[in-house]
């Protein structure tokens, strides 16, 4: 019984944590961002550069855009993947597609930087980008003529233009701003601007009580549930039930309730930015820079959001508000899961199985990533799970890099639309590229010089540069009439 | 006799699609036959790039977005 207990409290902990300010600086703006790229940026604005004329060193980082910036949900991802492959650019850039957009969308790049630090959200990102393009234009090596073949058809689907006004683009920013604000870890962000101490004698035991509900252990990098933590747990509940009334609807108009949520969302921001100390008789609260940094970013947003037309800024709230029913849900309970799994795994056996950055362990931690299906951004707490019991960085983000990626359901969606032996290549590819990113990036964290690691990559690019003069060449010569 | 079909593999915006397509054409007082297409290559057979997609009588209407019942309705009547 008190095992059962002990477990429960490890997921109710390690959910506790993920509700804490931090956390919410970054996802709260993460939903908004999300919502406003599906809802604000025309699809045609970036879909025109995925058509079959397009030359290859446009179509490729189109398609790496498109994966970042059109492709947050899986009901964008098929759609275009198939489309990108049959009736536009090819397989290069639909693979090249396919494979950065699960990690180099906006949600997954702010919640592992702020679940894993900075540099692990750079390092995905980088990685990711420059192998999406490799794999990509390996796979139009290898399946060259599969393309030939598809240059017969239109090209009409792509051929749509549109470009995204500066209202939308305004609100983008603002909102980007919002996350950086809310996020980064500077001076004078950090700062301390003013102190208030309000007389509530109350917080003190309130602290204690709460520490009493949720023990943790610092020992072991679990964090409590704090003052504000609790605040920012109950105005979410709030948010939660005053846009159900508010955003289900959104589309034929708002209503009171919309704007409630709304203004609980932006104070929830302040509360979370602010720096909460209870002490003896009262709780202390600190002004930092970042509250006035996250206020006037939240004011920029109003100002270009209200120069949206009411279609547009409507679609931006059902979109932000259906992500957060898709993805919020499943990921509070995935945390709570994984806050249970994690009193079960001995730190050993993971450090005996990927404690070291090798070829091994980086194998390890693809075979981990594609064998669990993980929903949309729960991952990343898996991840986290791992980085504390001791798993080194490099298999770490080999793990990252194949889980997303690679799952048994994703698997059966390529095949259904390329076929099996262009899926089979792909998981090929994927798997070794995961294993590259891992090794690269743990030598980076165990030290290696950049100029080193920069030379690796160099050369990797080189050899597919080359590849592709004689792809080049030969599409050229199967094309021209002999 | 109208057919709208709603193109779609399942997730949130084509559920509330067809909400709003129902509702559209009890509204204006239309009897319609409403047909999910969940199945991926029949969903491709359109030129769409993003679902949720909105057939009707075979012809692809709207895709990528769910449209206000105002719009639907106009399209109905059309």
């Amino acid at each position: 019984m008190s095992f059962v207990l002990q477990l429960l409290n490890g997921g109710a902990g390690n959910l506790a944590a993920y509700l804490a300010a931090h956390v919410l600086l970054c996802l709260l703006p993460a939903f908004f961002i999300a919502g406003a790229m599906a809802a604000l940026i025309p699809k045609a604005s970036i879909t025109r550069w995925l058509g079959r004329t397009t030359p290859r060193h446009v179509s490729y980082p189109a398609a790496a855009a498109a994966g970042s910036l059109l492709a947050v949900c899986s009901c964008t991802i098929v759609p275009l993947f198939a489309g990108i492959y049959r009736k536009g650019a090819g397989i290069g850039p639909a693979m090249t597609f396919l494979f950065f957009a699960p990690a180099g969308n906006i949600m997954a790049l702010a919640y592992t930087g702020s679940i894993l630090g900075t540099e692990f959200a750079v390092a995905r990102f980088l990685l990711c980008l420059v192998f999406g393009i490799g794999i990509g234009l390996l796979m139009a090596l290898l399946f060259w003529r599969d393309d030939a073949s598809h240059d017969k058809q239109t090209d009409a689907l792509f051929a749509n233009k549109a470009s995204i006004g500066s209202a939308a683009i305004g609100v983008l920013l603002s909102l980007v701003a919002l996350l950086i604000a809310g996020t980064l870890k500077l001076w004078p962000l950090t700062a301390t601007v003013a102190v208030v101490s309000l007389p509530l004698p109350w917080a003190e035991t309130w602290q204690a009580t709460l520490f009493q509900w949720v023990p943790f252990d610092a020992a072991k990098g679990e964090e409590g549930v704090s003052v504000q933590g609790s605040l920012l747990i109950a105005l979410l509940v709030l948010i939660g039930f005053t846009a159900y009334k508010g955003m289900e609807n959104i589309v034929e108009g708002a209503n009171r309730w919309t704007w409630i949520a709304l203004g609980l969302a932006a104070t929830t921001l302040l509360v979370a930015a602010l720096r909460f100390t209870p002490h003896a008789g009262g709780l202390e609260i600190a002004f930092t820079g970042r509250v006035f940094a996250v206020g006037l970013a939240l004011w920029a947003v109003s100002h270009y959001a209200r120069r949206l037309n009411p279609e547009d800024w409507q679609g931006w709230l059902w979109e932000s508000w259906r992500f957060v029913k898709q993805i919020f849900l499943l990921l509070v309970v995935g945390v709570f899961v994984v806050g249970i799994v994690r009193q079960l795994i001995q730190p050993e056996w993971i450090q005996a199985l990927a404690g070291r950055n090798t070829l091994l362990a980086n194998a390890v931690g693809v075979a981990f990533g594609v064998f669990m299906y993980f929903p949309t951004l729960v991952e990343v707490p898996v991840a986290r799970m791992f980085l504390d019991l001791g798993m080194h960085p490099g298999p770490l983000l080999a793990y990252l890099m194949a889980d997303p990626e690679l799952s048994l359901q994703s698997i059966l969606m390529i095949a259904a639309v390329i076929g099996r032996p262009k899926t089979f290549a792909y998981v090929g590819w994927v798997a070794v590229f995961s294993v590259t990113a891992g090794l690269l990036f743990g030598a980076w964290v165990d030290g290696v010089g950049f100029g080193w690691l920069a030379l690796g990559m160099a050369a990797l690019i080189a050899v597919l540069a080359v590849a592709l003069t004689w792809l080049n060449r030969r599409q050229h010569n199967a094309i021209q009439p002999s | 006799m109208l057919t709208v079909k709603i193109l779609g593999a399942g997730c949130a915006n084509c559920k509330k699609l067809e909400a709003v397509a129902r509702e559209a054409a009890a509204g204006a007082g239309l009897e319609a036959e409403f047909v999910k297409v969940t199945d991926m290559k029949a969903i491709m057979a359109f030129d769409l790039l993003a679902t949720p997609g909105l057939v009707i009588n075979d012809k692809l209407v709207s895709s990528g977005r769910i449209p206000t019942q105002a719009e639907i309705r106009q399209w109905l009547a059309a």
